[in-house]
C-alpha cells in the first residue's frame, strides 16, 4: 500500500529551481534514504512534504490525500512527523517537556478546561506525560527527562528529536540526518533505534543520511538526488555501483 | 471528591487573603488604600503581561492601551448605564469588569490576528504603534471626553475586588503552565517552525494569548476607572506600557512569581520615596560608596563562587547587610567634611534612584531576578542548599 508519493514535485525559488520534476513512491512500512550531495534539495524535499515550502508545481499524495499546500501543523495531525537537520529542540524546556509537546497532538481537553485545572485536563496532562516518559525509554534518555534538553549532548539531542516527533504516532516519520555529528558507536546504536522503530512502532520512515554506511546498512530503497533531479533509485548495492552516483560523489575522470 | 476540597480549599485561602489585605487597607488613610489599589491592578498588568511576552515570547509593548480600553469601556458604560439600573455597587463592578475584559480582548484579537506574521522587534513596533492609535483616539472622541478624559459618576473602590483579579489572572497563569497545553505556549516561545511540525496550532495559540492578556487587562481597567472616579489619555501613555514591561523582564521573563513581586516592588519604591525627608549630600555619596562596592562583591561572588548553594545565599545576604554597615560608617566620615553638608530634598532624587536600582538589577541578573523559575517550598529547599527534591515545574 502506497504511503507517500511525490509526482513531478518541482520548487523554484526566483530563478533557481530547488527541486525538479522528483517522483517517488514510498510503501507502507519502508526504510527509504533520500541521499544526495549537499545543496541536491533534499532538505527542500522535506520542507514540501511537511507544508514548510509549497511546491511550484507537481503533487504530494499521503494516503490518498493531496497534501502540497497544507499547513505544517495539519499535516503533522495528518500523521507526517519529522526531525530537523539543525537541531530545533524547545531549548529551555526538560527533556521530558519536549516528548510533552509532541504528545500534544493526542490532546482531548480544552484550553478552557487547562485554564481552569479541570480533572480531565489534570488527568490528560498526567497520560500524556507517561507515553512521554515511555518514548524517553525507547531512545534510552529516561535519566535524563527532567534536565534542560539545550544542556544535553549533541547525540543525544538528536534522540530527544527522533522521541519528541515519535511521540505525535506518525504513520510516516521523516529523519534529516539523524547521525549527523554521531560518533561510530553511536551511529551503531542509533540504526538499532531506527530499525525498532519500523519494526516495532509500525512507522514508515524516510530519512537524509550523509554517512554512507549508516544509509547503506539501514535503508532498503535509495533516491539520489542531484542539483535537484533524480540520478538514481533502487536497493542500495545498485546505487551503490551506480557511475552516476560516483560521479556526483566524487566528480568524473579526467 | 478529594479535588473538589483541595480546589474550594485553596480559593478560599485566595480570597481570605483579598480579604485580609481589605482589612488592613481599610484601617489606613485614602490615600494608601488608593495605592494598594494600584499595586494589586500592577501585578494583573503584569502578569498578564507576561503571559504574552514571557510564556508565549511574543515581544508586545503596548500593554497600556488594552488598560485603556478596559477603563473607558468601563467608563462609556457606567456614565450612561449606572444610573438607570440601581444595582449594588460590587455587582456593577463585577458586570463592568467582564464588560472591560470583553473590550479588551477584542482590542486583543485586532492587534493579534495581523500581527501573527511579524516576530520580535518588528511585533514590538505593532504594538506600541497600536497603544498610540487607541490614545489618540481617546484624545479625539467627543464621547470618549477628548483629551480631558471622562468623570465616571460612582467612586467605587474595592481594594478586596482588585486583588481578587490579581489572584485570579496569577492562578489561570499557573494553571496554564502545569497543563500540557501550556508547554505549547512554551514551544511557541522557543521554535515556531519546530511547534508547528509536531502540530502545535501556533496562529490559534499566538491569538489565545493576546486575548486572555489582554482580557485581564482590560478587567484591571474597568477596576481602575471606577477607582479612580475619572480617566483621562495621560493616564494611559507609554511610560505605562514601558512600566509594565519593566515589570516583566526585571521579575524574569516567563516566571509567575517574578512578574507578581516586581510589580509590587517597582510600584512600591517609587511611591515610598515620596516621604523621604530632606538629606544632607554626605550621605547620598555615602550611599552611592556603599551600592558600588556590594554590587562588585556580589557580582564577583555571583560569577565565581564555588561551593554550596546555601553559602552561596547566605554570602549575598552578608554583602548586603556589609553595604548597609559600609553606608553607615562613611555618611559618619564624611559628615565632617562642611562641603558635603548641603540639604538635598530626597523625594527629587526618586526617579534618579529608580532608574540606578534598574540598572544594577540588569547588570547583576540580567535573566531577570526569578530568571524562569516560580515559587515552590521545592525551590526554596533548593535555594537553601536541601537539593534532595528534584525541582519540575509542574509538580509545584
Amino acid at each position: 500500500m502506497t504511503c507517500l508519493s511525490l509526482k513531478e514535485a518541482t520548487i523554484k525559488f526566483g530563478g533557481l529551481t530547488a527541486v525538479n520534476k522528483v517522483s517517488f513512491e514510498l510503501e507502507k512500512g519502508d526504510l527509504f534514504g533520500l541521499i544526495g550531495p549537499n545543496g541536491a534539495g533534499k532538505t527542500t524535499c522535506f520542507n514540501m512534504i511537511t507544508g514548510v515550502y509549497e511546491p511550484t508545481s507537481g503533487g504530494i499524495v499521503f494516503e490518498g490525500r493531496n497534501i502540497e499546500g497544507t499547513p505544517s501543523n495539519r499535516i503533522a495531525k495528518l500523521g507526517i512527523c519529522r526531525t530537523f537537520q539543525n537541531i530545533r529542540l524547545f531549548r529551555s524546556l526538560s527533556v521530558l517537556e519536549n516528548v510533552m509537546v509532541g504528545a500534544f497532538l493526542r490532546h482531548k481537553t480544552s484550553l478552557a478546561s487547562a485554564l481552569t485545572d479541570m480533572p480531565p485536563a489534570i488527568k490528560e496532562t498526567r497520560a500524556l506525560r507517561d507515553q512521554a516518559m515511555s518514548l524517553l525509554e525507547v531512545v534510552d534518555l529516561a535519566d535524563e527527562a527532567n534536565l534542560r534538553s539545550a544542556d544535553l549532548p549533541y547525540g543525544s539531542q538528536r534522540r530527544l528529536e527522533i522521541a519528541r516527533a515519535m511521540a505525535t504516532q506518525p504513520k510516516l516519520l521523516l529523519l534529516d540526518e539523524p547521525a549527523a555529528g554521531m560518533n561510530p558507536q553511536e551511529k551503531l546504536d542509533l540504526m538499532g533505534v531506527v530499525r525498532k522503530i519500523r519494526d516495532e512502532h509500525q512507522m514508515t520512515v524516510l530519512l537524509i543520511e550523509h554517512d554512507m554506511r549508516f544509509v547503506m546498512g539501514l535503508c532498503e530503497k535509495i533516491f539520489v538526488l542531484d542539483h535537484g533531479e533524480e540520478i538514481a533509485y533502487g536497493p542500495p548495492d545498485s546505487v551503490r555501483n551506480d557511475p552516476k552516483v560516483i560521479a556526483a560523489y566524487l566528480g568524473e575522470a579526467v | 471528591m478529594k479535588f473538589l476540597g483541595i480546589r474550594l480549599g485553596s480559593i478560599a485561602l485566595g480570597l481570605l487573603g483579598c480579604g485580609l489585605i481589605q482589612v488592613i487597607a481599610n484601617g489606613q488613610n485614602s490615600f494608601i488604600q488608593l495605592l494598594v489599589i494600584l499595586a494589586g491592578l500592577y501585578v494583573t498588568l503584569a502578569v498578564s503581561l507576561n503571559l504574552i511576552n514571557g510564556i508565549t515570547g511574543q515581544f508586545s509593548i503596548g500593554h497600556a492601551a488594552f488598560y485603556q480600553v478596559g477603563a473607558y469601556t468601563a467608563g462609556v458604560l457606567a456614565r450612561s448605564f449606572f444610573d438607570k439600573l440601581h444595582l449594588h455597587p460590587l455587582l456593577w463592578l463585577v458586570l463592568v469588569m467582564i464588560a472591560g475584559a470583553i473590550g479588551a480582548a477584542i482590542a486583543g484579537l485586532v492587534v493579534g490576528l495581523p500581527s501573527l506574521r511579524l516576530r520580535g522587534d518588528y511585533l514590538a513596533i505593532v504594538t506600541l504603534g497600536f497603544g498610540e492609535i487607541i490614545n489618540i483616539i481617546a484624545r479625539n472622541q467627543e464621547t470618549l471626553g477628548k483629551a480631558y478624559g471622562l468623570d465616571i459618576a460612582p467612586r467605587i473602590s474595592s481594594v478586596f475586588m482588585v486583588w481578587a483579579l490579581a489572584f485570579l489572572t496569577i492562578a489561570v497563569c499557573r494553571n496554564l503552565l502545569k497543563n500540557v497545553h501550556g508547554l505549547t505556549f512554551l514551544a511557541v516561545r522557543e521554535d515556531e517552525v519546530a511547534s508547528a511540525a509536531m502540530g502545535v496550532d501556533v496562529t490559534r495559540v499566538k491569538v489565545a494569548a493576546f486575548v486572555l492578556g489582554s482580557a485581564f487587562a482590560g478587567a484591571a481597567g474597568a477596576l481602575y476607572a471606577h477607582a479612580l472616579g475619572f480617566i483621562s489619555p495621560t493616564n494611559f501613555s507609554m511610560d505605562v506600557s514601558f512600566i509594565i514591561l519593566t515589570m516583566v523582564v526585571l521579575g524574569g521573563t516567563g516566571s509567575i512569581t517574578g512578574s507578581a513581586l516586581a510589580a509590587i516592588v517597582l510600584f512600591y519604591i517609587p511611591e515610598k520615596m515620596r516621604d523621604l525627608h530632606p538629606m544632607p549630600v554626605s550621605s547620598i555619596v555615602a550611599g552611592a560608596i556603599a551600592i558600588v562596592v556590594t554590587v562588585a562583591v556580589v557580582k564577583r561572588v555571583a560569577d565565581n563562587f564555588r561551593g554550596s548553594r546555601r553559602n552561596k545565599t547566605l554570602i549575598i545576604i552578608g554583602s548586603i547587610v556589609g553595604g548597609v554597615v559600609i553606608q553607615l560608617i562613611f555618611s559618619t566620615i564624611l559628615r565632617g567634611v562642611p562641603s558635603l553638608q548641603q540639604m538635598v530634598e530626597g523625594s527629587k532624587l526618586r526617579l534618579v534612584v529608580f532608574a540606578v536600582t534598574l540598572v544594577i538589577l540588569m547588570l547583576l541578573r540580567p535573566e531577570g531576578v526569578f530568571a524562569h523559575h516560580e515559587f515552590s517550598w521545592s525551590w526554596v529547599k533548593k535555594l537553601l542548599g536541601h537539593a534532595d527534591i528534584p525541582e519540575t515545574e509542574m509538580s509545584a
